[in-house]
């Protein structure tokens, strides 16, 4: 399936930094409309008041993790189908094991090249 | 130890058989002078031995003391662990200034229009000497970090002297409120934080576990 790169993108990483690295790289790829949220709990807020064609989230965020929003997403019939990428440090077995299990569409290590996240990006929608 | 000195008793034995009848006062105060003294012995060696335990328990207090003291906890809560803090929140705040200005400048160079060639090759000049300024905050953060170290290991010093001196023994699975409830939110939404090399798995055992 070809990408729609109109679509929105929100990304969820409490460091700004990261954020700004990612939607570059997301530009780089074509990706206009990026929006982003600093937790869990703040994105799930975007997430219902607009509809984004991609979620991209670390985990380690407080109040709420990404493998907690992965859940929330997954639970809520309006959103489960949103394609959801962790791009995280978290890099111990059980914690691919539980992100796949809660229905994540793919899963990025930290540090993390551009190429991998278009390859990563491309392989969701692929799957779609 | 002996109780008592058996001669006393035995003089005891010989008043009790001597006298059945008409027993006095005089009788009574004699009974117990005997008595008395059959026990001072006895008594004796127990001060002998409180009086050494707790010596030895004044001493080890006193020693205590004197390892809480070496310990210098008032310096280490005060001064060195917040002057750590602040290190470490130095660190954090030149990495951050660093990593803006070189996103700064790559964002530039990557805005830039490229139809002016020598203009283009002049702006991408500039913006890497801008880089190559920003990553000197390495130095100095390396310094700062090795700041940091020193204070830990000076702490880690003093603990273990003092664990060795006391013998100190760890009481099992003790955490304060905060502890716990930070290591249940840990436990069970699996925050491990950044692995070091070798003990998490790589992009490629990842994308094995997605094939």
């Amino acid at each position: 399936m070809a990408i729609d790169m109109s679509m929105p993108v929100l990304v969820v990483d409490d460091y700004n930094t990261m954020i700004r690295i990612i939607r570059n790289l997301l530009k780089q790829l074509g990706f206009e409309d990026v929006d982003d949220a600093s937790d869990g709990s703040a994105a799930l807020a975007k997430l219902r008041e607009k509809r984004y064609g991609l979620v991209i989230s670390d985990w380690n965020m407080e109040p709420m993790t990404g493998y907690e929003l992965l859940k929330e997403v997954r639970q809520d019939p309006g959103l489960s189908k949103t394609p959801f990428i962790m791009v995280t440090a978290e890099s111990k077995t059980e914690n691919v094991i539980a992100a796949k299990k809660a229905g994540v569409n793919n899963y990025i290590v930290k540090p993390f090249n551009a190429q991998t996240l278009k390859t990563k990006i491309e392989a969701v929608f692929a799957e779609s | 130890m002996a109780l008592a000195d058996a001669s006393h008793f035995d003089r005891l034995v010989d008043f009790l058989k001597q006298k059945r009848d008409n027993v006095t006062f005089h009788d009574i105060i004699s009974l117990a002078e005997v008595s008395a003294q059959s026990l001072q012995s006895f008594f004796q060696s127990l001060d002998a031995k409180l009086y050494r335990e707790l010596r030895e328990i004044a001493q080890y207090i006193e020693t205590m003391r004197h390892e809480i003291g070496a310990l210098q906890v008032n310096d280490l809560k005060n001064s060195r662990i917040p002057q750590a803090g602040e290190e470490l929140g130095a660190i954090v705040q030149a990495t951050e200034a660093a990593t803006h200005t070189i996103m700064e400048c790559a964002e530039a160079v990557m805005a830039a229009d490229a139809r002016d060639p020598a203009a283009y090759k002049a702006l991408v000049d500039e913006k890497m000497l801008v880089i190559f300024e920003a990553c000197s905050f390495q130095d100095i953060t390396g310094q700062r970090i090795a700041k940091v170290v020193e204070t830990l290991q000076h702490i880690e010093e003093r603990v273990s002297r003092f664990a060795n001196v006391v013998q100190a023994k760890d009481l099992d699975g003790f955490l304060t409120e905060t502890e716990r409830v930070r290591a249940e939110r840990k436990e069970k939404l699996l925050l491990h934080g950044p692995q070091l090399a070798g003990d998490g798995v790589d992009q490629s055992k990842v994308d094995e576990m997605f094939a």
